[in-house]
């Protein structure tokens, strides 16, 4: 089952508002997919994924259109800013009551262990790239459905680890990038402010090679649950 | 393959559930991996490694746990480098280690506690690190597992991460012994993991000169033609001092292949450099 065939098949069996986002970690330019351009717009990475689903948005961003620095620095695009490496940042945001939590949490942070050149976005029905991540953004009930869809093939249960920062990046991108098991996020701030995500959406990243899969059980049970 | 999967701030039994998530989605099925947790994640993994047909091994990190998942059965690569005389054994051994993955280990056996001794000052300067030390029979035997090699930036004042090495060869073919020594220790060096600069100059020039390496032989060692040439490729950098070339009536047309002219500057910058150690022949 191509890409193009497995966005079409998730867009119409969850009823998916947009499309679920295919994004790649490139390391030179030369690595950029054919055709792919440069994005028009500095934007911050979730918003890069909120346009690439809602407005079939496609194109790469460097560390040059990437306007949220810890969500770059994490995807290893550019060096992590020193007052968010050592948690400042986020103590000074009001995440954290003392330092010591912001050094721990900015510690767990999931991030990838070398650098890359930049983001490559398309919606998963148009990507002609083999994606590293597709991350969805869905209603609860999409979730739960995209969950069992996970578990439908062998059991067991999912675990999803986040921390209320560096959402779309880290949770749904480096996280599920780098373990190759998805995860589930909630958004952070950043995300929840500047890329309009729905108050009753929440996050979801996936291995590509599960998707083909999860449309299978998503079929089964269309046909058992209506 | 060892694959490492970073996991830090989840605590058991969430730690569990993702691990056997990652153990059954492996690309490769039967990968050792190893899980950089946090401490609190450790409780429950030795079942999740049994269900997955694992074994399990914990250790402790500066700040985090390393849970080594490794498959029931898996036999680790081993060397036993009795006999080998110095530098063999190093050049051996990072040879076998420069074809690990990060994470994956190597066995080495000596009937010889200063060669292991040795080794391990060589395999702990490269970055990687011993894990385990035994006796068996009348053999010695050291674990050594592969580490990612911290890069020290250019300019570091840390004399602890000089990982870069200067050869500075001064008599050329004239003293065989130190010309072969000049090689020989470039080639541990890099065995080592060290970036090497060779810099000939005075009558080291002489070295360069195109075929007279070939012409300085011991029946112990290759031709030293054959070791310079076997550094090149190893990406040895190999500067021939202008000034004592002049002398010499050496031109850049004069040059063995890949040697390259430099300048006084270029000489004593690479000794000003603190992540450089130098050695003299």
């Amino acid at each position: 089952m191509t890409y193009e065939m497995i966005g079409k098949e998730l867009i119409e069996l969850l009823g998916l508002k947009g499309s679920p986002v295919a994004v790649k970690l490139v390391s030179t330019p030369s690595d950029v997919p054919a055709g792919y351009e440069k994005m028009t717009k500095k934007e911050r990475h979730c918003q890069f994924v909120q346009d690439t689903r809602l407005k079939g948005v496609t194109g790469y961003a460097t560390r040059g259109e990437h306007l949220c620095k810890g969500g770059a620095a994490v995807m290893g695009i550019e060096p992590s800013p020193d007052l968010v490496a050592d948690g400042t940042t986020y103590q000074k945001l009001g995440n954290f009551k003392t330092i010591e939590g912001a050094v721990e949490t900015v510690h767990a942070i999931p991030k990838v262990d070398k650098p890359y050149y930049a983001s490559v976005y398309a919606p998963l029905e148009k990507a002609e790239f083999e994606p590293d991540v597709v991350v969805f953004i869905v209603t609860p009930r999409q979730a739960l459905r995209l969950s069992q869809a996970y578990l439908h093939t062998s059991g067991g249960r999912i675990s999803s680890d986040y921390s209320g920062i560096q959402s779309l990046c880290a949770d749904a991108v480096v996280a599920v990038r780098e373990r190759g098991v998805p995860n589930m996020t909630l958004g952070c701030n950043g995300s929840r402010k500047y890329s309009g995500i729905a108050e009753d959406e929440v996050i979801l990243g996936f291995p590509p090679k599960e998707l083909g899969a999860m449309v299978e059980a998503l079929k089964a049970f269309k046909q058992k649950w209506g | 393959m060892v694959k490492t999967v970073k996991a830090l701030g989840i605590r058991s039994p969430n730690a569990g559930i993702l691990a056997g998530n990652v153990l059954r989605s492996l690309e490769m099925p039967g990968e050792e991996v190893r899980f950089i947790v946090s401490p609190g994640a450790e409780a429950g993994m030795d079942a999740v490694a049994r269900k997955y047909g694992y074994s399990m091994e914990l250790n402790r990190l500066e700040k985090d746990l390393e849970i080594r998942m490794i498959p029931s059965g898996k036999t680790m690569e081993e060397i036993d480098v009795t006999g080998e005389t110095c530098p063999g054994p190093v050049i051996i051994v990072g040879e076998r280690l420069s074809g690990l993955a990060i994470g994956e280990r190597l066995k080495v056996k000596s009937a010889s506690l200063d060669t292991l001794a040795d080794l391990t000052a060589a395999v702990t300067a490269s970055g990687s690190r011993i894990v385990g030390e035994e006796t068996e029979g009348d053999r010695h035997v050291i674990t050594v597992e592969k580490c990612e090699k911290k890069e020290t930036p250019v300019g570091t004042l840390s004399a602890a991460n000089r990982d870069r090495v200067l050869v500075v060869q001064s008599n050329g073919t004239g003293n065989a012994e130190r010309a072969y020594a000049t090689f020989i220790f470039s080639k541990v060096a890099v065995s080592m993991g060290k970036k090497v600069t060779i810099f000939l100059l005075m009558d080291g020039v002489s070295i360069a000169r195109k075929g007279s390496a070939a012409g300085v032989k011991h029946p112990a060692f290759a031709p030293l033609d054959q070791l310079m040439d076997e550094m090149m490729k190893a990406g040895v950098t190999m500067y021939a001092c202008e000034l004592s070339a002049t002398f010499r009536g050496i031109t850049e047309n004069d040059l063995a292949p890949g040697v390259k002219l430099a300048g006084a500057a270029t000489y004593i910058q690479l000794l000003s450099d603190p992540t450089y150690a130098v050695v003299n022949f």
